[in-house]
């Protein structure tokens, strides 16, 4: 099940320079997952090793943050937008 | 040298007044290389989602918003801006820290290369004191980032 994952700023370089890839899953974790596999190493830069999404990352479905949603295990359909950001964040 | 209009300026200088205690935050966008708007932000750094002297976290529905705005209309993102209330306009390292992706990664590229970050100190009253600086990946063996001042002409 295809889902577009629009992908900002200095994550671009992790999925190979795009804007957008193209994953298949059934769950936000699952598409990540998809995308890692397409693109070694690109996990590292959203989820720590235990499979937790970093604090200072944010994914969006179809214009709402995932935060509020089901967290990494959101469920996904068909022709879903996911986005990812880095937060935007200092002291 | 970047140049930003006067008025942009005056606005990122209200906008940290006015969220006294707090720390501001926002964007400057640029549209074919020039900075166009001031974008005010919210800080949501707080333990209760509201803001913090010590520390900004810019609301991530609005960030979303505004990247999404920058695909559609072709408007870039020039300068992140916030302010500091009791120190110099220079980054703090936790500023160096979140300018890379994930936090700290020095040896990465910035989280948004060729963006500037624009500093307000409020620790002395008046005049509002506003610095630009560029921060770039670290140099081997070296071991905090690169941070450069870029000097600005207020046009």
């Amino acid at each position: 099940m295809p889902v577009q994952v629009h992908v900002t700023s200095v994550i671009r370089n992790a999925v190979g320079g795009n804007r957008e890839v193209s994953a298949d899953g059934e769950s936000v974790r699952a598409v990540l997952e998809n995308i890692e596999v397409q693109y070694p190493g690109f996990r590292a830069t959203v989820m720590d090793e235990a499979g937790e999404l970093h604090r200072f990352v944010n994914i969006y479905l179809n214009d709402e943050d995932i935060r509020y949603l089901g967290g990494a295990e959101t469920a996904l359909k068909d022709g879903d937008q996911v986005s990812i950001l880095p937060a935007l964040a200092g002291g | 040298m970047p140049r930003i209009p006067r008025a942009l300026v005056d606005e990122m200088l209200a906008h940290a007044r006015e969220d006294m205690p707090n720390e501001a935050c926002g964007v400057v966008h640029a549209k074919d290389g020039e900075a166009i708007a001031v974008i005010r932000v919210p800080n949501v750094s707080g333990d209760d989602g509201k803001g913090s002297p010590y520390r900004y976290l810019m609301d991530p529905k609005t960030q979303y918003e505004l990247e999404v705005r920058r695909d559609d209309s072709g408007e870039s993102l020039f300068a992140i801006y916030h302010s500091h209330v009791a120190s110099e306009a220079r980054p703090s390292p936790t500023d160096e820290r979140q300018a890379f992706f994930p936090p700290g990664e020095f040896d990465r590229m910035p989280a948004y290369p060729g963006t500037l970050y624009i500093l307000v100190s409020l620790r002395d009253a008046a005049p509002l004191d506003i610095r630009a600086w560029r921060v770039e990946q670290r140099l081997p063996g070296a071991e905090r980032p690169v941070v450069t001042e870029e000097p600005i002409e207020i046009v």
